[in-house]
C-alpha cells in the first residue's frame, strides 16, 4: 500500500494550480520545516512530478522535480532525525527533513519513490503503526495497548473468564464479603443500646452482658470470615495468575522468531513476571476491596438513613470534600516517595558500576573522583529521602485530622439534635461509629481508579501476547517424510527482515544429498539469513526453498526440524548437566547413546575427567566449561540427533591449536553422509566443501568448488589470501 | 605545514580559520578549500562534542574530487572556532550544522497530562511547539549534570533541557512530577 496521507485542502490547491489534474500517488507529511523548525511540510508524488509543499496560510511548492530526472532516493541519517534526498545526475538534493518519529514512514516512502523512479511496481509492506488507531496516542514500542482507549470493562470480563473454573470459590468469597460486611454493621448499633439502655439509666446488668457478648460475637465472627475470605482470595488470585502465566509461556514458546525480533526478551520477561503479578494483585486484593468497600458504604448509608435521615444527610455532606482533600494529599505523598525510590535506583546503579570497575579505578588512581561522584549522588538521595520522610511525617497526621473532622460534624449536629431530644445519646455514638467506618473505604475508592487502570493495562498487555497469531508450527504443512535424503534447493529467493533493507536478492543454488556447501562472505552478507530460511525460522518473501523437491512450506515444520541438526557459532548450553545438554534434542536417549555421541565429538575424554563426569553441572550458559568444551558438547548434541541436514555455523572462538584440531576432527566425523551447510571460517573446511557460495550484499557473486574459485582470482581468492595472512598471524600468536 | 590529503593517522590537525573557505559552487554543491591547496566536495561538518561543547572543534570530513578518492569520509582537520571564518563560510557552515543537528531545546512545558504512567505533554522549544508522549520517562532521561537533562520521548526524539533552574515555575513543577 502506498503511503497516502490525507492532504490538507490548501496544499492540494497549491499542487493543483501547478499541475492540474495530476494524480497524487504518494503523499506524506513531514514534521520539520526549513531550518529544522517543527511544523508540517508535504512530500507528494503527483503524476510524474516530485513535489515538496509547505503547509500553512499560503502553501508554497518549494521543490518541483520531474521523476524521470531522478535516478534514486536516499535517506540521510542526521542527529535527531533524517532527510530524504533525491539523486539527480549524481547530485544529491535535499527534499524534506523529519524527526525520528517519522523515520519508519519515510523509510517506506523512500522505497516507494525509488520503485516509481525505476519504473517498478510498488511492493506492499505493512507499516509498523506506533500510534493508537482510535485516539492517535503514541504507543509503547512493543505493545498495541493504548492506556487512553483501553476498554476496561472488556478486559475485566475476560479476566473474570479465567475465574470461571473456580466459580464455587468465587461465589463463596462474595457471600463471605456481603455477610461479613453486614455483620460488621452491627457493633455501632449495639453500642447505641449500650449507651441508651445501660450507661445512661445505670442499670440492666443482664442487658450489659448480653450486649458485650453480642459485640464479642460479631467481632469474632467477622474476623473469622475476614480470614476465611482473605485466604480464599489469595488462593483464587494465585490460581488465576498461574493459569495466565501458563498460557502466556506456552504462547511464547510457539511464537514466531519475527515476533521475537520485534520484542526484546526483557519486555517479554516483564510480561511474564510483572504484568501477571499485577493481575494477581488485582484479583486477590483490589477487586475484593472495591466490592467490599462499595457494599460497606451502601450498607452504612442505608442504616444511617433509617436511624435519622436528617442527621445522615448532614453527616454525609462533607464526605466528598474530605475525600478530595485526602486524595490530593495522597498524590503529593506518592510523588515524594516515587522520587525517592527513583533516586535509590540511580544510587544503586552508581554503586554497582563503581564497585564493578574498582580495579580500573585503582589502576588509574581515580578513587578521589569516585568518592566525589558517590558523594553527589548520595546527597541527592539523602535530600529526596528527607523530603519523602518529612512529607509523610506531615501528611499522615494531617490526613487523619482531615478524616477525623467528619466526626466533629456529627458531634455538633448530633449533639444539637440530642439536646432537643430528637435523638438519643446512643444514636450519636452509633453515628460516630458508622461515619468512622466508611472513612477508609471512601478513601480507598478515591485511590482505586488509578490503581485499577494500571492493573488492567497490565492484564491487557498479557492478553495482547495471548492474542498474537502464533507460528502454529504444529499445524503448518502436512507432508512429514520419515526420512529425508537431504537435497536442498533455493529458487530465486528474496528476503528481508525489515523493509528498509533486502538481505537476500535472487538467491538460487542447489545442494545434492550428502554434499557440503560452504557459505562465504563478509559479516552481514546474508550467510546466516540463508541458514534461517533453511531452518524455516523465517519464510522467503519471494521464491521457494525446496527440500527433496518439496516446498519447505508444505513440510510439517515440527517434523521437518527433527531432521535438522544445528551447531551454532555461539555454542548455547543451558544450565543443567552435561548429559542433559547432549540429550536436549533427544530426551529419551540412553546413557550409552549419549556417551557414543560424545566420543565421536571428541568430548568423552574430557567429560569423564570432570569430577562429576556426565553429571557435571555446566553452570549458567555453560559458563563453567571452556569455549572448546562447549563447542564439542554442541557437536555431540547434533550427532545424537542424527540429522539428514546439518547446519554448521563454525566457531571462530579463540581456542588453542590442539583443541581446534579436536573440534575439527569432530566436525569432520559429524558431516559425513549429511547434507551440510557450513558458514566457514577455517580454510580446511572451505577445502572440504563440495561447493562454495560467495555472498556479497545479499547476492551470490561466485559459485563453485574451491579450486575453481581459487583459479578464478575473484572475490573468493581475495578473501582466501586475506584469510591466510590473518591465520598466519593467528598461528604466530598461538605459539 | 599543510600536506595534501587527510591528517596523519596519529596526529590531530587543527585548521587555521584564515585558511578555510567554504562556498557553494555553480553546481549547487558545497565546497571547502583549505589554503587554496585542497578542495573538498560536499564536506561534512561534525561537532566533536555536540552536547557539552557544540561550538568548538568542528570536524571537517570529505573527499578530494580530483584525486579520485572514494567517499571514505576522512577527517581533514578540526576547526577550534568556526565563528572566525569569513562571513560566507560562516553562513554555510551554520546552515550545514543546523541541518545535521536537530537538537531542540526545551524552553517551557505548556501542559502535561498523565494516563496511567504515560504522559502527554506540550513542549515549547527553540524549534517550536510540539506535543510529545513520554513513556517510562525516568528510564529515558539522562542527567548530563545535576541541572541539565536530556529527555527522550516515546518516538525516539530527544529534547535538551540545558538548565532546569532556568525554567519557569510551572515547567519545573511539571518536571518534578515526572522525575
Amino acid at each position: 500500500m502506498p503511503v497516502l496521507e490525507q492532504v490538507p485542502e490548501s496544499v492540494r490547491t497549491a499542487v493543483e494550480q501547478r499541475h492540474p489534474g495530476a494524480e497524487v500517488k504518494v503523499s506524506a507529511r513531514a514534521d520539520l520545516r526549513n531550518g529544522g523548525v517543527f511544523g508540517d511540510k508535504w512530500l507528494l508524488l503527483a503524476g510524474d512530478r516530485v513535489l515538496v509543499c509547505d503547509d500553512g496560510e499560503a502553501p508554497q511548492v518549494s521543490t518541483d522535480l520531474p521523476l524521470a530526472d531522478i535516478s534514486n532516493f536516499e535517506i540521510d541519517t542526521l542527529v535527531g532525525g533524517a532527510a530524504l534526498r533525491a539523486v539527480v545526475n549524481g547530485q544529491r538534493i535535499d527534499l524534506i527533513s523529519f524527526t525520528n518519529a517519522l523515520a519508519d514512514r519515510f523509510g517506506r516512502v523512500r522505497e516507494q519513490l525509488d520503485a516509481a523512479a525505476k519504473g517498478k511496481p510498488i511492493r506492499e509492506r505493512e507499516e509498523r503503526l506506533n500510534r493508537c488507531s482510535t485516539c492517535g496516542m503514541v504507543l509503547g514500542e512493543h505493545t498495541r495497548v493504548c492506556p487512553r482507549c483501553l476498554r476496561r470493562g472488556a478486559v475485566l470480563r475476560r479476566l473474570l473468564g479465567y475465574a470461571r473454573p473456580y466459580r464455587g470459590r468465587l461465589t463463596l468469597i462474595m457471600v463471605l464479603l456481603v455477610s461479613g460486611t453486614a455483620i460488621g454493621l452491627a457493633p455501632p448499633l449495639l453500642t447505641k443500646y449500650l449507651v441508651d439502655d445501660v450507661l445512661i439509666p445505670r442499670k440492666n446488668v443482664h442487658l450489659l452482658l448480653l450486649l458485650v457478648a453480642g459485640l464479642a460475637g460479631t467481632s469474632i465472627l467477622s474476623t473469622g470470615m475476614e480470614i476465611w475470605r482473605g485466604r480464599l482470595a489469595a488462593w483464587l488470585g494465585g490460581r488465576i495468575s498461574f493459569d495466565l502465566r501458563a498460557d502466556l509461556y506456552e504462547r511464547l514458546q510457539w511464537l514466531s522468531l519475527r515476533y521475537y525480533d520485534k520484542h526484546p526478551t526483557g519486555a517479554l520477561i516483564s510480561r511474564l513476571t510483572q504484568d501477571s503479578g499485577g493481575v494477581q494483585d488485582l484479583l486477590a486484593f483490589a477487586l475484593p476491596m472495591v466490592v467490599g468497600s462499595v457494599i460497606q458504604i451502601i450498607g452504612v448509608a442505608i442504616v444511617l438513613f433509617i436511624m435519622n435521615w436528617k442527621l445522615a444527610i448532614l453527616a454525609l455532606i462533607p464526605v466528598p470534600f474530605l475525600i478530595m482533600l485526602s486524595h490530593s494529599l495522597w498524590i503529593r505523598l506518592r510523588k515524594a516517595w516515587h522520587a525517592y525510590w527513583y533516586r535509590w535506583g540511580r544510587f544503586h546503579t552508581l554503586v554497582n558500576d563503581a564497585l564493578n570497575r574498582v580495579k580500573v579505578t585503582k589502576a588509574f588512581s581515580q578513587q578521589p573522583s569516585e568518592v566525589t561522584r558517590y558523594g553527589a549522588r548520595n546527597d541527592d538521595l539523602r535530600y529526596a529521602g528527607v523530603r519523602a520522610e518529612q512529607t509523610s511525617a506531615t501528611m499522615f497526621p494531617f490526613m487523619w485530622l482531615v478524616v477525623g473532622s467528619g466526626s466533629l460534624l456529627v458531634w455538633l449536629f448530633g449533639g444539637m439534635l440530642a439536646i432537643r431530644a430528637q435523638i438519643t445519646a446512643g444514636d450519636v455514638v452509633a453515628f460516630l461509629g458508622y461515619v468512622g467506618m466508611i472513612q477508609f473505604p471512601l478513601h480507598f475508592l478515591s485511590q482505586v481508579t488509578q490503581w485499577l487502570s494500571r492493573a488492567l493495562t497490565a492484564a491487557e498487555r498479557v492478553f495482547e501476547v495471548l492474542d498474537t497469531e502464533s507460528d502454529s508450527e504444529k499445524s503448518k504443512g502436512s507432508v512429514s517424510p520419515a526420512r529425508l535424503r537431504g537435497e536442498v534447493e533455493f529458487q530465486n529467493v528474496n528476503f528481508g527482515y525489515e523493509r528498509h533493507q533486502q538481505v537476500l536478492k535472487e538467491v538460487s543454488f542447489r545442494v545434492e544429498p550428502g554434499h557440503m556447501l560452504g557459505l562465504v562472505g563478509k559479516s552481514g552478507a546474508g550467510k546466516t539469513t540463508i541458514i534461517n530460511l533453511l531452518c524455516r525460522f523465517y519464510d522467503a518473501d519471494e521464491g521457494d526453498v525446496l527440500i527433496d523437491g518439496t516446498n519447505v512450506k508444505d513440510l510439517a515444520l515440527w517434523e521437518y526440524r527433527k531432521h535438522l541438526g544445528v551447531v551454532l557459532q555461539e555454542p548455547f548450553l543451558f544450565s543443567g548437566t552435561i548429559a542433559e545438554n547432549i540429550a536436549y534434542g533427544k530426551p529419551d536417549a540412553t546413557p550409552e547413546e549419549i556417551m557414543a555421541a560424545a566420543k565421536v565429538a571428541n568430548a568423552h575424554d574430557f567429560v569423564v575427567n570432570k569430577p562429576d563426569g556426565y553429571d557435571e553441572q555446566v553452570g549458567e550458559r555453560g559458563g563453567r566449561l571452556s569455549a572448546g568444551e562447549r563447542q564439542r558438547i554442541c557437536i555431540a548434541r547434533a550427532i545424537l540427533r542424527d540429522p539428514a541436514i546439518l547446519v554448521l555455523d563454525e566457531a571462530t572462538a579463540s581456542v588453542d591449536l590442539e583443541t581446534e584440531q579436536q573440534i575439527q576432527e569432530a566436525i569432520t566425523r559429524l558431516i559425513e553422509g549429511r547434507t551440510t551447510f557450513a558458514i566457514a571460517h577455517r580454510l580446511s573446511t572451505l577445502r572440504n566443501a563440495d561447493q562454495l557460495i560467495v555472498l556479497e550484499d545479499g547476492k551470490i557473486v561466485e559459485y563453485g568448488a574451491h579450486q575453481e574459485l581459487q583459479a578464478k582470482k575473484g572475490v573468493y581468492a581475495g578473501l582466501l589470501e586475506m584469510h591466510q595472512k590473518t591465520s598466519m598471524l593467528g598461528a604466530l600468536h598461538a605459539d | 605545514m599543510l600536506t595534501k590529503g587527510p591528517a596523519t593517522p596519529l596526529e590531530l590537525r587543527y585548521l587555521d580559520p584564515e585558511d578555510v573557505h567554504i562556498f557553494r559552487g555553480e553546481d549547487g554543491l558545497v565546497y571547502a578549500t583549505i589554503r587554496d591547496e585542497v578542495t573538498l566536495i560536499s564536506p561534512a561538518f561534525l561537532r566533536s562534542h555536540p552536547l557539552t561543547d557544540p561550538e568548538r572543534y568542528i570536524s571537517i570530513k570529505g573527499t578530494i574530487p580530483k584525486e579520485g578518492m572514494e567517499a571514505r569520509g576522512d577527517e581533514f582537520g578540526l576547526l577550534r572556532n568556526w565563528r572566525r571564518l569569513d562571513p560566507e563560510s560562516r553562513r554555510l557552515i551554520e546552515e550545514q550544522l543546523a541541518r545535521r543537528y536537530l537538537h531542540p531545546r526545551l524552553t517551557r512545558i505548556i501542559s502535561l497530562e498523565d494516563y496511567s504512567g504515560v504522559q502527554v505533554a506540550v513542549f515549547e522549544t527553540d524549534r517550536g511547539v510540539r506535543e510529545v508522549t513520554l513513556r517510562d520517562v525516568r528510564d529515558n532521561v539522562i542527567y548530563l549534570d545535576s541541572n541539565r537533562l536530556l529527555i527522550t520521548d516515546a518516538e525516539n526524539n530527544r529534547y535538551d533541557v540545558p538548565d532546569i533552574t532556568a525554567l519557569d515555575r510551572q515547567s519545573r513543577v511539571y518536571l518534578a512530577r515526572i522525575l
